[in-house]
């Protein structure tokens, strides 16, 4: 069993790592506040696909890397990823017998969550960014998880 | 796979609640942690090497496709770009060629008046990381650090003038807030007439905003705004930016002024870190440390304020246009136009 769950870290790590990369990668301005929150989506993948390997622990770590490379308050998106990934893991029987549009819907709910928590934090610490551009990061990111979800399925079955 | 995977359910449902809480208590004490002390700056530091790789990695192959065109450009690109820069070289040496008198000049009167504060004494170049930080906040991310001696509320500048100041630092980068961040504000003067006032931020680049000049101010556009190096924060006199348009509403008491920044705040790659020179003796910015705190938050612009002369804390704003020479502050009135390094590089 350590050999197996060993062999279902790497693509996590790897996948995680590609994902933090894409957050902050140079986009132009105009479609800076369209990007999805890839390591978001990722942290969900591995929180619906296999719980056992990495689950909330991932989710933290994750969380505070985006702190970390996003400069913000540490533990707000810590916070509000592990938030979310464990209800993605609580959901996570139902959303593989969803159809793809379902599970798009799901994923959107999970990542407004996201954003809220996010939203919430900043307002809290006294930096609120109340444009309405940050909620646009949901949709696209929802949109995303069909590709998303095939992609890291491949490098899963490896 | 599967029945493992259905049995791995039901024991688990109370482990994940459990850890769940755990680790959002965790990630909560951390932020109040983080928000209110100081004690996590070290940690901030060495995670901000653990991230120095994932950064240097995304930012790399642009600038090795910069790289690749620079040397790829032919040689009459180079010759034209040579040309150019020779002017300009001329031109800026035309201008020097005073400075050294004038900046002499300028210290003995400060020494006169035993006001040396905001003369710069040293400059570091670094070099902006091609990096995203935030979609809503204006920041960038340098490649200088704690390690060179960066430290927080540093002022930052580039070619054209004030970029903004340092709102953390790590142990290999840091970060500055650009002055065009909603959060920022800055105590500027007016070259033309003396005329002090903040310039603050709106979250675009391409625009700062004078809030608190009365609708009767001496402002035109055109007009060249500089460091008034009240505060400590930043040297005095260097541009900040031009005035834009004025736009005078005489049902409002205040003027609404669009400044255009001095400073390439969307294209600079090299910025310089300043130091300013440690004063003789002056008791001036202990006492403006408290009266001007309150001048900054931005909201206090949009509560349109009665046309009373403004008596303590909000004397930022000269009443009517006084004639230049009252302007200059005598050394010993707590400049009134302190701004705090600028709420957003503390409130975090």
């Amino acid at each position: 069993m350590m050999r197996d769950t060993r062999i279902r870290r790497l693509p996590m790590a790897l996948s995680a790592l590609v994902a933090l990369a894409l957050a902050v990668l140079p986009v132009p301005s105009v479609l800076e506040a369209l990007r999805p929150d890839f390591l978001v989506l990722v942290v969900f993948y591995w929180s619906i696909e296999s719980p056992r390997a990495g689950g909330l622990t991932l989710a933290f770590t994750a969380g505070l890397a985006l702190d970390v490379i996003h400069g913000v308050v540490l533990g707000q998106h810590a916070l509000a990823l592990t938030l979310m990934a464990a209800w993605a893991t609580h959901l996570r029987l139902r959303l593989r017998v969803f159809s793809i549009l379902s599970q798009c819907l799901t994923i959107f709910a999970l990542l407004t969550g996201y954003q809220f928590v996010l939203f919430w934090v900043d307002g809290a610490t006294g930096n609120p960014v109340t444009t309405f551009g940050r909620w646009l990061a949901p949709v696209v990111g929802a949109l995303l998880w069909p590709v998303l979800a095939g992609i890291l399925g491949r490098l899963h079955e490896r | 796979m599967v029945a493992f995977r259905s049995t791995d359910t039901s024991g688990r449902t109370t482990g994940l609640l459990l850890r769940c809480v755990l680790y959002c208590l965790l990630a909560l004490a951390l932020i109040i942690v983080d928000k209110h002390y100081d004690h996590l700056g070290r940690i901030r530091r060495l995670l901000s090497i653990v991230a120095y790789p994932v950064q240097i990695a995304v930012a790399s192959p642009f600038e090795g496709w910069d790289w690749f065109r620079e040397s790829v450009t032919t040689r009459d690109a180079l010759r034209a770009d040579k040309a150019k820069l020779e002017a300009e070289l001329r031109l800026a040496q035309f201008r020097l060629q005073r400075y050294e008198a004038l900046e002499a000049e300028s210290l003995r009167l400060r020494a006169l008046r035993n006001n040396t504060a905001g003369i710069t004494d040293r400059f570091l170049i670094g070099d902006v990381m091609d990096l995203d930080l935030d979609a809503f906040r204006e920041r960038v991310l340098v490649d200088k650090g704690a390690r060179d001696g960066v430290f927080v509320g540093q002022a930052v500048l580039d070619s054209g003038g004030v970029f903004g100041q340092v709102a953390r630092v790590g142990q290999l980068t840091a970060e500055v807030i650009l002055v065009s961040d909603a959060t920022h504000a800055i105590p500027v003067q007016i070259n033309r007439n003396g005329l002090r006032t903040i310039a603050v931020g709106t979250g675009d680049m391409g625009r700062l905003k004078l809030p608190y000049l009365p609708t009767s101010a001496d402002v035109i556009s055109g007009d060249l705004l500089v460091t008034s190096g009240l505060g400590g924060g930043f040297p005095a006199g260097y541009p900040v930016g031009t005035v834009a348009e004025v736009k005078r509403d005489p049902a409002q008491s205040l003027a609404d002024v669009d400044v255009k920044p001095a400073a390439a705040l969307d294209r600079s790659r090299e910025l310089m870190f300043v130091w300013l020179r440690p004063q003789a003796s002056s008791p001036v910015p202990a006492a403006s440390a408290t009266s001007g705190a309150s001048v900054a938050p931005s909201g206090h612009a949009a509560a349109p304020a009665p046309a009373q002369p403004p008596s303590q804390s909000a004397a930022a704003i000269p009443p009517k246009t006084p004639p230049p020479a009252k302007n200059l502050p005598p050394a010993k009135t707590p400049p009134p136009a302190k701004t705090p390094p600028p709420a957003g590089a503390n409130d975090e």
